[in-house]
């Protein structure tokens, strides 16, 4: 009888662990290079992709990466449709409000005007312009808050749109993170340039889950600051955005 | 040159271009399953329209003026949305504690364990139903004047010779009305052909969302092939692949007409 009540305690644990086993959905955007994007086989690949693989294994969970759209991202996080977004998501208290973020993994980083060349663009006096940004981002908000009174501004459903617009001629300017465009415009062969300072918004990009998911965070926010510690996360943030860095170790 | 045609070759057919031409299938499947069940709805609305017992006209002359009204954009993305919920809020009266509900943060489900999680299969299943009811509505109203054009004397014949109610419907009212609804229901398909191209709305991998994705504007040699703007060339493949099921549509209707027309008298065609 005692071993039948050990064997069903056993069993029960056991079951107990597998569900602990359960796999952890990611969800990323897919089109926003070199975070996250789909690489020649179709998969998602980039910094996030690193980063999670790495978070993953440090927190001893099985993960999953799923695409899915800018917009519906956090309505759909919201919804159960996945637990964690790594999709180049900054920290703002408006997100804040709605669900969770792990701690940075990505340093505060100013956001650019980026311009074709020598179009001359005041950007302090930025006046009857059309100006791109990537609709439900602090660059949106901050646009819609600065800049829509005297010009345009244009909301567009991924980055790459954006920049097929500004190369087409559609817009005169797109605001967006730094380390979106700057790759961009060393790749662009002098088309675009970086115009006008800095612009700080934001406070760095985390991971987002559900406001009830506690347990999930502090494993992340464990695996990131022992990432952090080791150099893997400013090893993979060279890797990706051109030698940048080191943010995280001395 | 050989050079080159190996790498177009290379470039047409690496994981992301298979991705592409493999999501075909969610439009052809889109497609036949929601015109199957537009003629379904449509059969069934008409025959609620024809109906004798008043509530049943009402209901079937209700659903084919008002969904006819509604934009298919709007109904698509209203109708798997709803659908779930409705599902998600049985559930949850039958799966929630109050403990389960008191932990749930999120506003919608009420408890973790009532969420229903929806994936590509799941959203193509209801968007070709959408799709059905979107157009089940227009072929309710193609398909009840249809069987009004079939001539009341045919009826009475077939009532003359002994048929019961329903082996008049079935042997020669439905049997005749095809060579009436066939033009109508031809467009009607059309209709949702072009409708297929919505998919996207419901974060279906679509052809319409991977021509987006590989169109797009690459500048970093990581992500793969740097180039422009390409989006208007894979659009234009998609023009051609619309082209292309308008042609065989008309060439299916075009063979199903003459078959809904044998034995049929001419002046009727």
């Amino acid at each position: 009888m005692k071993k039948l009540i050990l064997t069903a305690a056993a069993l029960l644990a056991l079951g107990a662990s597998a569900q602990a086993q359960e796999t952890v959905r990611i969800a990323t955007e897919g089109a926003y290079a070199p975070w996250n994007f789909l690489d020649d086989a179709g998969k998602p690949a980039g910094f996030e992709i690193d980063l999670a693989a790495a978070i993953c294994a440090k927190a001893e969970v099985t993960c999953e990466v799923i695409t899915n759209d800018w917009d519906s991202i956090i309505p759909n996080l919201l919804a159960g449709n996945y637990d964690v977004i790594m999709a180049g998501m900054s920290i703002t208290d408006e997100r804040m409000e709605t669900i969770d973020f792990t701690q940075n993994y990505f340093p505060p980083d100013p956001s650019r005007f980026i311009a074709p060349s020598g179009a001359g663009l005041d950007i302090a006096n930025l006046e009857g312009k059309r100006v791109g940004v990537q609709g439900g981002t602090i660059q949106a908000a901050y646009a819609e808050a600065n800049l829509a009174g005297k010009n345009t501004v244009v909301s567009f459903g991924t980055a790459d749109q954006a920049m097929a617009d500004l190369g087409a001629g559609n817009l005169d300017t797109i605001l967006a993170d730094g380390a979106y465009l700057e790759p961009v415009v060393a790749a662009s062969g002098g088309a675009f340039e970086l115009v006008g300072e800095d612009v700080m918004i934001g406070n760095g990009v985390g991971a987002g889950l559900r406001k009830d998911e506690a347990e999930l965070k502090t494993k992340f926010d464990d695996a990131l600051t022992a990432l952090k510690k080791d150099g893997t996360l400013d090893g993979l943030i060279a890797k990706w955005f051109d030698g940048r860095g080191p943010y995280f170790t001395e | 040159m050989m050079d080159d045609v190996n790498f177009w070759l290379g470039y047409l057919t690496n994981g992301k271009h298979l991705t592409w031409y493999a999501s075909f299938q969610f439009t052809i499947f889109a497609a036949v399953v929601g015109g199957s069940l537009a003629v379904v709805f449509g059969l069934i609305g008409a025959t609620l329209k024809n109906s004798r017992f008043w509530p049943l006209r009402l209901i079937g002359s209700t659903y084919s003026s008002i969904v006819r009204g509604v934009p298919d954009v709007l109904f698509f993305l209203f109708f798997p949305l709803a659908f779930e919920q409705g599902v998600e809020w049985v559930m949850a009266s039958q799966v929630c504690t109050p403990d389960t509900i008191a932990a749930q943060s999120a506003a919608w489900p009420p408890c973790k364990e009532a969420n229903w999680f929806l994936g590509t299969p799941e959203y193509l299943i209801l968007a070709s139903v959408s799709l059905g009811l979107v157009y089940g509505a227009f072929a309710t109203n193609v398909i009840h004047g249809a069987m009004r054009s079939v001539p009341r004397g045919q009826l009475e014949a077939a009532r003359a010779y002994g048929m019961t109610a329903r082996q008049v419907l079935w042997r020669i009212h439905i049997r005749q009305m095809w060579i009436y609804a066939l033009p109508g229901l031809s467009n009607v398909w059309m209709l949702i052909v072009k409708a297929t191209s919505l998919l996207s709305l419901l974060q279906i991998a679509d052809i319409v969302l991977w021509a987006d994705r590989l169109g797009a504007p690459n500048f970093l040699p990581a992500v793969g092939l740097v180039h422009e703007d390409w989006r208007w060339r894979y659009y234009l493949v998609l023009f051609v692949f619309y082209i292309l099921v308008t042609l065989v549509s008309e060439r299916a209707f075009a063979a199903l007409m003459r078959r809904a027309g044998r034995g049929i008298l001419v002046e009727a065609r």
